[in-house]
């Protein structure tokens, strides 16, 4: 079984059209969607709703920046100081082009930084080639399964 | 006075040996009078002066032991018993009555000092001015005149030049000289009256040493001495001591007083047989003397002595107030011209300029002749000054060692400043006070070195004359070694002048403070600014964009929902939709795009500019429909020293914009060139595109400022903006030349030596 591409988003409209993108973009994998950025601590810590959730990480996270409770930089900067976490690739997915959040992404440890483009077209195009990139033709670390695309 | 014997013979005897002489005691008199000194109760003659049988008719020990009193009674000198037994004594002698024997007429002139009477007869003059009966009655009119004329009088030196005149009027003399002292008790002469054929000593500067300490000393206590004729023999006392305190008596207040024979010699080399000196007191101290000259010998009778005394008071009475005076206005006229120069940098755009465009009232604010003005790393001076390498130098010593002074002053910088040698000529007196501790600033005043600023009435090529040569002491050889003494020094700073300064420190540290203030006001606004247009850019970026994303997204979900069941209507509709919320989108990117422009940092490097147009050329070709027929035609392009991002952005759009507008052309044709200068690259890139009014050519690079509805040719109205700044940035100016249907240029320059410009400054 596909290991499940995590999507941390907080806007509905976003969710939804990034569901369109991923399926579009024909990403077989099962989808998790978090809505903040306690959620998806909880959910790769296997606490609160998730305590009982099925173990194992997920093939990639897609991380928004803008996130109530805790933000996504500061989910980044918590999966990446976790020994059994931080070899997931993490997509920070985002509306800012801004410097600063770019930089502090990269110094925490992204593994890619996509501002999400207007044109939908561009956005399934970027979700496409992320998708592909690291949930299948990365060599993906080890306890993951690999992908093969389904024909 | 002991000469010591191995004191060079030629040296000038060295008069502060004179510092040790008992003036006070000589043990003598002159012998143009007569002296006895008295018990002050009992009036009992304790000590005469070895000619006192002149008047007595017997011999001076039969005299000792007796009462004056009965002396003068066997003498029929009743009138004078009566006022000895009388008077109220003090220091000050007072005239008691004439006295004559052998047909000799003399004056009796008492005081009391230190327990004892002193009585001097003095043999009335003859054969001068007031020979015969000189009363107050003669002398009224003189000393009324005086008085008179002093009340006109302006100045210091007026008042000292008619003092001179009045003095020796009264007393016949040949010569007066007033003399006053400086601060370190060298004296210069101010005035001088004189009679024909006597030289003239007016300007000449004499060494402190001429008149030791305890001559002042004296001079202070009794204001009147006389030296009736330099040839006199001096006529002890007998006894040589008191027989009661077996000490010498002290005759500071004797008129009679022996001198030092120093002072003798120096009067013989000068060629003077009497002299007589009256002291001026300011406040209590020895301001200066008016000296009396004469070639013969001259005694001056007690009542002439005592007009002069007065109006030697006189004149200090209206010295303290023509110099208080004196001082006031000069203060006031010092404050004038600081509110002047404050005016002037009150005018000018950098106001430290106010100062060094008014060399005049910089230079009179403290009597200086040459200034410097150390601002801001430069160094700018006026007058005379030394080399700048050695204000530097001077500034940096002052900054190393003199930190915590705010003004700092000295008459002779050579002895305080090692190396200051350098500046013995032209800069001796230094007056100098700190603005700032940045950069070392300070507003630097030089005065020369004294001697060449002294005035010399006589020929001061002409050699010490002939009679000087050989003589130990002489107002020249004193001249030449009060040279010596001033050899590195300038004339001192007065108090106003220091004060006048300060003030002006004061004004221009308030000024720098206020400008040090405004600017940390100006750049705390700048940066709080900053932060909020970030954050506002921040949020604009994520909460703006968003909408228009979802809006392009959801049009493009419902076309594909729709599937074929969308005709041809609904598909150009939400074609519509998508468009229009997608330039939204691209308006909301370009915006944030010119805010990071202003914001950014500048990070220069070099950069080819060739290669970098070639490339975005050939990225912008290949969005080009492959039909479209375009000629580039690139001329050489410097490597310039620039932002790599802002400038690939400033190509960026001039390249695309001469695409863009050139479209609807058969045949595209775009230039690029440079001329340069020694200073400035000017760019250039022209199309034969649509191109636009002349009229309208400054409105291309506003914001939003478009020139072409969107139909015709779409665009933000961002990008022509950002060029402008983004060139800006770099010190370089934008334009454009255009007509409509013609074809556009548009220039831009960069510096040729790359300048950080006031934008990076709040960064």
């Amino acid at each position: 079984m596909l290991k499940p591409i995590l999507l941390v988003e907080d806007s509905g409209q976003d969710v939804e059209l990034t569901l369109a993108a991923l399926t579009k973009a024909r990403l077989a994998n099962e989808v998790i969607v978090l809505r903040d950025g306690e959620e998806a601590m909880d959910y790769l810590s296997s606490q609160g709703r998730y305590a009982t959730r099925a173990r194992g990480n997920p093939a990639l996270i897609l991380l928004d920046i803008k996130l109530p409770k805790v933000d996504g930089l500061e989910v980044l900067a918590f999966i990446k100081s976790q020994q059994r976490l931080k070899s997931i690739p993490v997509v920070m997915l985002t509306s800012s082009r801004e410097e600063p959040d770019l930089t502090a992404s990269y110094q925490s440890g992204a593994n890619a930084y996509v501002v999400k483009p207007v044109r939908f077209q561009d956005f399934v195009k970027a979700v496409q080639d992320l998708g592909g990139f690291w949930a299948m033709l990365n060599e993906p670390p080890p306890g993951s399964v690999r992908f093969r695309r389904p024909e | 006075m002991n000469k010591s014997p191995s004191h060079p013979p030629e040296a000038v005897p060295d008069l502060a040996t004179c510092d040790r002489e008992p003036i006070r005691i000589p043990g003598s008199i002159q012998p143009h009078g007569i002296l006895l000194s008295l018990d002050g109760d009992s009036l009992r003659i304790l000590q005469a002066s070895g000619n006192a049988e002149q008047l007595f008719r017997i011999p001076v020990e039969n005299l000792l032991g007796r009462r004056l009193p009965e002396v003068l009674r066997e003498m029929n000198a009743g009138e004078l018993v009566d006022a000895i037994e009388c008077a109220a004594l003090d220091t000050n002698p007072v005239y008691l009555a004439s006295v004559s024997m052998a047909g000799r007429a003399y004056r009796a002139v008492a005081h009391l000092h230190a327990g004892r009477v002193i009585v001097e007869f003095e043999e009335a003059a003859t054969g001068q001015l007031f020979d015969g009966n000189v009363s107050f009655h003669n002398l009224y009119p003189l000393v009324r005149t005086f008085l008179d004329r002093l009340q006109g009088l302006e100045t210091v030196e007026e008042l000292a030049q008619m003092a001179a005149e009045e003095v020796r009027a009264i007393t016949g003399f040949e010569r007066s000289l007033v003399y006053k002292f400086d601060p370190s008790w060298n004296g210069q002469v101010i005035a001088e009256s004189r009679g024909p054929g006597i030289e003239s000593y007016l300007d000449l500067w004499f060494p402190a040493s001429d008149i030791p300490a305890q001559a002042r000393e004296l001079y202070q206590l009794n204001r009147l001495r006389l030296i009736a004729d330099t040839d006199y023999k001096p006529v002890p006392l007998v006894p040589a001591l008191d027989p009661e305190t077996k000490a010498p008596l002290d005759l500071s207040y004797a008129t009679l007083r022996s001198v030092s024979p120093v002072h003798i010699e120096y009067l013989h080399n000068m060629g003077l047989r009497a002299s007589m000196s009256i002291s001026i007191l300011r406040d209590g101290k020895l301001w200066g003397l008016i000296s009396l000259h004469s070639r013969t010998p001259k005694t001056v009778p007690f009542e002439v002595r005592v007009a002069c005394d007065f109006l030697g008071q006189a004149f200090s009475t209206h010295l303290a107030a023509k110099e208080g005076q004196a001082e006031y206005e000069h203060r006031l006229h010092l404050r004038s011209i600081t509110a002047k120069l404050l005016g002037y940098m009150a005018e000018e755009e950098r106001f430290i300029d106010g100062l060094i465009n008014h060399p005049d009232e910089l230079l009179a604010l403290t009597a200086a002749s040459g200034a410097a003005v150390l601002f801001e790393g430069n160094c700018r001076q006026v007058g005379i000054t030394p080399p700048e390498p050695a204000i530097r130098a001077l500034v940096n010593w002052l900054s190393d060692n003199r930190q915590a002074a705010e003004v700092f002053r000295t008459e002779s910088l050579p002895v305080e400043m090692p190396g200051g040698e350098w500046f013995r000529e032209d800069a001796s007196g230094v007056l100098a006070v700190s603005i700032s501790k940045l950069y070392n600033s300070y507003v630097v005043w030089f005065r020369p070195e004294v001697i060449r600023t002294v005035k010399w009435s006589g020929d001061p090529q002409k050699p010490v004359e002939a009679t000087a040569k050989g003589m130990r002491i002489h107002p020249r050889k004193s001249f030449e070694a009060w040279k010596e003494t001033v050899r590195g020094k300038s004339l001192p700073w007065r108090p106003s002048e220091v004060e006048a300064a300060s003030e002006l420190r004061n004004a221009l540290v308030g000024v720098v403070l206020r400008k040090a203030e405004e600017l940390a006001a100006l750049s705390a606004e700048l940066q709080r600014s900053n932060k909020e247009l970030e954050a506002f850019s921040y949020s604009v970026s994520h909460d703006l964009r968003a909408p228009f994303r979802h809006i392009v997204g959801y049009a493009q979900l419902l076309e594909d929902h729709l599937g074929d069941k969308a005709d041809e209507t609904a598909v150009r509709f939400l074609n519509t939709i998508a468009d229009a919320a997608h330039s939204a989108g691209m308006l909301v990117d370009s915006l944030l795009n010119f805010s990071r422009v202003g914001r950014a940092a500048l990070h220069l490097m070099d950069v080819p500019r060739a290669a970098m147009v070639d490339e975005i050329r050939q990225e912008l070709a290949e969005q080009e429909p492959a039909t479209r027929d375009i000629v580039w035609q690139i001329g050489r392009l410097p490597t310039v020293q620039c932002d790599p991002v802002l400038m690939r952005m400033v190509w960026l759009n001039l390249l695309s914009n001469a695409l863009k507008y050139s479209r609807k052309k058969a045949a595209t044709r775009i230039e690029v060139s440079c001329e340069s200068t020694e200073d400035w690259h000017t760019f250039a890139v022209s199309d034969n595109g649509a191109g636009f009014k002349q009229k309208y050519a400054g409105k291309l690079f506003g914001v939003f400022q478009r020139l072409h509805n969107q139909e015709e040719f779409e665009g933000t109205g961002i990008g022509l903006a950002n060029v402008r700044r983004a060139v800006g940035k770099h010190g370089g100016r934008t334009w454009a030349e255009g007509a409509l249907d013609a074809g556009a240029v548009f220039y831009f320059t960069l510096p040729v030596r790359a300048v950080a410009t006031r934008h990076d400054l709040t960064k």
